[in-house]
């Protein structure tokens, strides 16, 4: 297929955007943006060349550079190669046309607010995209490793972008340091994954999944679990790369980087939260569904993690200030739903919100860029107000945003929101009762979601301006409007490729995205094969029950959270009613004092533990070793005393010596017998 | 005819004469003459057996010898020179700040 032989360039393309940025950016006009706009633009194209031939039936999935040749028996070859399947090719899409418009808002956030270092900044953004491109056609999971790396990396590149004043470079900092502490679990799961396996490829013949189900029916060589049984085995290597997952998505114990990252740019914010970063952790979980499929327990734990964090970050997401915070405790949180739907059996449901969530969160980041520089900068919701009138497109475009967030029919939120909570509700009461759990959490949660989702817009937009800036905001053009209205657009329709409720009422054909998902060349990674994976070994089974029933449930806390939202804050002059929670309202706005938990665990507990590693160290570890050459020291100094440099010494114990030798020579030769 | 063994005392005596002044002296000149006595006192036992076997390779290798010796001085002249210049003295026990 002529597509895939020039999908490398996918990846190629903003890589080169990269290294022309870094090298000549302060050459180019607009420091290297047009360089970074064409790469995306090109990687788009290519991308949906991709998705139309995969659309035709075709895949692939082909080794393209072995950089470490295993030599002999049992050893294993490490490579680069493709994969690119229906989940590939609709994960490329989203990625690329998100970059691109983020680059081209970043014309209007960056270029036209006067910003110095540009040409790191779009130098950034192109490895950025690269990057996380580079992990979505990963074929194995040590390639998908390194670039989910390097989307760390360039995170921290981008959030600490402002590293003159205090907060992005600490920020940077943490976000590096939280997800590299569950990245650590994940390279463990990886030599994990090799060390069982031999060979981390995702699909194809003796692809991991696949021997992972051929040695629980007993039947796959060269299969070594470690002695465990190969359900717990499984479950270990499965919680182990969840590590990296947990950290990289945001989700509860990890999550705490992320409302931090808000430091930096906001087009940034809208790369990491909607389509790179953030989503390569549930975008890898997905990606390897057939191991975890295996894994009743790795399920049951995705899906609590999940739903807890779902609510969680929901709860948090109500007593913001700051419009950037809501956002960022939305994420978490609607990440926190992917993992439920990922947990529950859900496949295409999460995967299915994977895509609704990265176009109507890059909105609402863009938008709340859009509001930042209309308010030079002011971030917090108080002081605006009222925007409505003075800026209609952002207006009217963030409402669509916000709408598909909340879960309102039929914007995009609702249809996939409401097919994960459908998923965790019917398999819950098919016979997994844990999954029970999180759909409450899970639904609990829905209603925080539209009251901090409209307390927002109203806030920004609604009644009366409470400062002068909000009275008299500063423009915004064409590169800004732009990926507004794309995204606006998107964010209303793109729930329709999937309407089952809908299908189920009416009986049309609406399940596109179900279709899309469910066959292909590599039957592997298709949903059906999940689903019978899901049967068989995880003891899902379906209970009978209309989606429009679930669905009816949740847009009706949905609007009620709305509802409380419009009642209390779509006033002219809003109180801050938030202040009457009293001890509640303290507790989430200081994040449930996860940070100091976590930096008391560091410095009390950790720290000590850190000490007394180093006592032991340096004083048994390094003693021995000292000690041992303190004796030749000692010896040493002593014995340098027979060189006292006076030439007629040598000569008298050369002279004694040779005397020695002759004697012993007479002696053994017999010359005195 | 001298019986070889006469020569070859003789050359024990003047190899051990110099070999004590090696070993009782302090004066670096007086090393560099004890040294050339136990060189003289080999070239004394090399041209003893080459008359003894009648072969003249011996006596070929002692002129060698002499040749290196006369080299063998002037390195010796030229160590014991800077010795003067650094200590005032050929006294061979002063210079001893590298050891240790």
């Amino acid at each position: 297929m002529a597509a895939f032989d020039y999908a490398p360039a996918i990846v190629l393309l903003p890589f080169i955007s990269f290294l022309v940025s870094l090298a000549g950016g302060k050459y180019l006009p607009k420091g290297g943006a047009f360089g970074g706009i064409a790469a995306t633009a090109g990687s788009l194209l290519l991308s949906a060349w991709v998705f139309l031939t995969v659309s035709a039936g075709n895949a692939y999935n082909e080794t393209l550079y072995t950089w470490a040749a295993g030599v002999g028996e049992g050893t294993t070859t490490l490579t680069f190669g493709l994969l690119l399947d229906p989940l590939a090719a609709m994960m490329l899409l989203i990625v690329s046309l998100v970059a691109l418009l983020v680059h081209v808002f970043s014309l209007g956030y960056m270029n036209d607010e006067g910003e110095t270092g540009l040409p790191r900044y779009y130098a950034g953004l192109g490895l950025f995209t690269a990057s996380m491109l580079g992990f979505v056609v990963a074929d194995n999971l040590l390639m998908a490793f390194m670039f989910f790396e390097l989307v760390g990396l360039c995170s921290y590149l981008l959030i600490g972008f402002w590293f003159r004043q205090e907060g992005p470079p600490s920020a940077a900092k943490k976000a590096f340091l939280v997800t590299r502490f569950g990245d650590y679990f994940f390279l463990v799961g990886v030599v994990a994954v090799f060390a069982t396996f031999g060979t981390a490829k995702f699909a194809g013949e003796g692809a991991f999944p696949v021997l992972a189900e051929e040695a629980l029916n007993g039947a796959a060589e060269g299969v070594s679990t470690f002695g465990f049984a190969p359900e717990t085995w499984f479950t270990i290597v499965g919680l182990l790369i969840l590590g990296g997952v947990v950290g990289k998505s945001a989700q509860f114990p990890l999550h705490t980087w992320l409302p931090d990252a808000m430091e930096g740019p906001t087009p940034v914010s809208a790369l990491i939260h909607a389509a790179t970063m953030v989503a390569a952790g549930v975008y890898l979980v997905a990606r390897m569904y057939g191991f975890y499929a295996l894994s009743p327990t790795a399920l049951g734990i995705i899906a609590l993690i999940g739903g807890f964090t779902a609510l969680f970050a929901a709860t948090m997401g109500v007593v913001k200030r700051e419009i950037k915070q809501v956002l960022a405790y939305s994420t978490i949180s609607q990440y926190g739903y992917m993992m439920l739907g990922l947990g529950a059996g859900g496949y295409v449901a999460a995967t299915f919100h994977l895509l609704t969530h990265a176009f109507f969160k890059a909105l609402l980041f863009l938008g709340a860029g859009a509001v930042i520089i209309a308010m030079h900068h002011d971030e917090d919701m108080w002081n605006m107000g009222g925007l409505k009138d003075r800026m209609p497109v952002t207006y009217y475009t963030f409402l669509s945003g916000s709408l598909a967030l909340a879960g309102i029919v039929p914007f995009a939120g609702f249809w996939s929101k409401d097919e994960v909570l459908y998923e965790a509700l019917v398999h819950g009461l098919g016979g997994s009762p844990l999954l029970l759990a999180g759909y409450a959490m899970g639904l609990v949660a829905v209603f925080f979601t539209g009251f901090y989702t409209f307390r927002m817009v109203f806030l920004t937009f609604h009644g009366e301006p409470r400062s002068d800036v909000a009275r008299d905001p500063h423009g915004v053009r064409w590169n800004v409007k732009g990926p507004l209205v794309v995204l606006g657009i998107l964010a209303a329709t793109v729930g329709f490729v999937n309407m089952v409720p809908v299908q189920e009422l009416t009986g049309i054909h609406l399940e596109y995205l179900h279709d899309w998902l469910a066959h292909g060349e590599l039957s592997a990674l298709t949903s059906e094969h999940y689903g019978e994976l899901l049967h068989d070994y995880a003891g899902y089974t379906s209970a009978e029950l209309a989606s429009y029933v679930a669905g009816a449930v949740s847009l009706a806390l949905a609007l009620a959270g709305a509802g409380a939202a419009h009642v209390l804050y779509n006033v002219p002059d809003p109180d801050e009613h938030t202040e009457k929670l009293g001890a509640i309202k303290t507790v989430w706005y200081n994040n449930y004092y996860q940070d100091e938990y976590q930096v008391w665990l560091a410095q009390s507990v950790v720290l000590p533990i850190a000490r007394l590693a180093d006592k032991f160290d340096q004083g048994v570890v390094d003693g021995v070793v000292n000690g041992v050459s303190s004796v030749s020291l000692f010896a040493g100094s002593r014995i340098r005393r027979v060189q006292t440099g006076v030439v007629t010494n040598y000569a008298a114990l050369l002279t004694l010596g040779l005397t020695a030798l002759l004697v012993v020579f007479g002696l053994m030769g017999g010359w005195f017998a | 005819m001298v019986p070889v063994q006469w020569y070859l005392l003789l050359a024990a005596a003047v190899f051990c004469i110099g070999l004590f002044g090696i070993l009782t002296r302090q004066n670096a000149l007086l090393f560099l003459m004890s040294v050339e006595l136990m060189l003289n006192a080999a070239n004394i036992n090399l041209v003893a057996f080459s008359a003894y076997w009648g072969n003249v390779t011996g006596q070929t290798f002692s002129l060698f010898t002499m040749a290196l010796a006369a080299a063998e001085v002037a390195v010796g002249i030229g160590i014991i020179l800077v010795l003067y210049r650094n200590f005032n003295d050929v006294d061979v026990t002063l210079a001893k700040e590298m050891r240790w």
